[in-house]
C-alpha cells in the first residue's frame, strides 16, 4: 500500500466539512454528487500545507451569497444588514483555516507531520491548476439551499 | 476583568468579543504574537485566548516569550485553534497553557472553558434585565 492510498482524505473531508458549518454557521452541509461548475460570483479560500512527507493545498469554495449569509450568522450581523466585502473575506478565510486546520491535525496524527499556512481570499471564478504529482480531490456539499466545494491537493512522498 | 483575543482573524475576534458581551468584562484585541505581546504587558489581562497560526508571531512564540516575562507570565493562556493533533496538543501542553480549544467550536465551549479560569459575571444590566 502507498502512503497516497493509506491516507483516505474523503473519509475524512466528508467530517470535517459538515462539522464546520454546523458548529460555525449552524447550517446543515450534505454531500452532493452534483459536480457541477460552481456559481461564478464565488470567493475562495485557500490554505498551504507543507510537511516533510506531504505537501498541498485546502481550497473553499464559497458562492457569494452563502459566504454573505456564513459571515451574517458568525459576525452576527444585524436583520437587515449585510456583511462587508472585508467580513465576508475573513469568514470565509476562517472557515478554510478551520477545515484546513482539522485535516492538518489528523495528517499528522497519521504520521505527516505538517504545517499549515494563513489563509489567502480570492474573488472571482477560477480554477487551480495541479501541481505535477498533486492528487486533487473535490467535495461538493449542499448547504443552506447552496453548493459549496472543499478542493484538497495533497503530495505524499 | 479583561481578556485578550489574539488571533489574526477578525472574525474569530469578533465572535470572542460577541461571546463575552453580556459579561462584566472587556474583550482586547491582537492580530498577532508581537502585538499581543505588547498589548499583555500594557493591560495586564486577567487572561489570553491565543491562536496558533499567525503571521508576524504565531501564538508558539508569543506563549514562550510571554513564560518567559517575570511581569506576564502568571496570565493564563487558553489556546484556540483548529490544529488538533495528538503531538500539537501535547506540545503546547508543555508550555505551560491552561487549557485548550479546538475550532470548530460554539460560543458556550469558550464560555466554560473561560469560568474554569476566571470568575466572569454577568454584567449589571444583564442581571437586572
Amino acid at each position: 500500500m502507498t502512503a497516497t492510498t493509506a491516507f483516505d482524505v474523503g473519509a475524512h473531508i466528508r467530517d470535517i466539512a459538515p462539522d464546520v458549518f454546523e458548529t460555525m454557521v449552524s447550517a446543515r452541509a450534505e454531500l452532493t454528487e452534483n459536480h457541477a461548475p460552481l456559481a461564478l460570483e464565488r470567493i475562495s479560500g485557500a490554505i498551504g500545507i507543507v510537511g516533510d512527507s506531504v505537501t498541498g493545498a485546502v481550497y473553499l469554495h464559497l458562492p457569494e451569497l452563502f459566504a454573505q449569509q456564513a459571515a451574517g450568522v458568525m459576525l452576527a450581523v444585524a436583520a437587515g444588514q449585510l456583511a462587508t466585502d472585508s467580513e465576508t473575506n475573513d469568514v470565509t478565510g476562517e472557515l478554510t483555516n478551520i477545515i484546513a486546520g482539522v485535516l492538518k491535525s489528523v495528517l499528522c496524527d497519521a504520521g505527516y507531520f505538517c504545517a499549515v499556512s494563513t489563509p489567502s481570499v480570492i474573488r472571482g471564478a477560477f480554477s487551480v491548476e495541479a501541481s505535477p504529482g498533486m492528487d486533487v480531490d473535490h467535495f461538493y456539499f449542499l448547504c443552506l439551499g447552496q453548493r459549496i466545494a472543499v478542493e484538497v491537493h495533497l503530495n505524499f512522498f | 476583568m479583561k481578556i485578550l483575543s489574539v488571533d489574526d482573524s477578525k472574525t474569530i475576534r469578533m465572535i470572542v468579543k460577541r461571546t463575552f458581551a453580556p459579561f462584566d468584562c472587556t474583550v482586547l484585541e491582537a492580530c498577532n504574537g508581537e502585538e499581543g505581546l505588547a498589548t499583555a504587558l500594557a493591560e495586564k489581562p486577567d487572561l489570553i485566548v491565543l491562536d496558533i497560526t499567525m503571521p508576524v508571531m504565531d501564538g508558539v512564540t508569543m506563549l514562550g516569550k510571554l513564560k518567559e516575562n517575570p511581569e506576564i507570565k502568571s496570565i493564563p493562556v487558553i489556546m484556540l485553534t483548529a490544529e488538533s493533533g495528538r503531538e500539537n496538543v501535547a506540545y503546547i501542553a508543555k508550555l505551560g497553557v491552561r487549557d485548550y480549544l479546538v475550532k470548530p467550536f460554539k460560543d458556550d465551549q469558550l464560555i466554560e472553558k473561560v469560568k474554569r479560569v476566571i470568575a466572569l459575571q454577568p454584567k449589571a444590566e444583564a442581571v437586572a434585565a
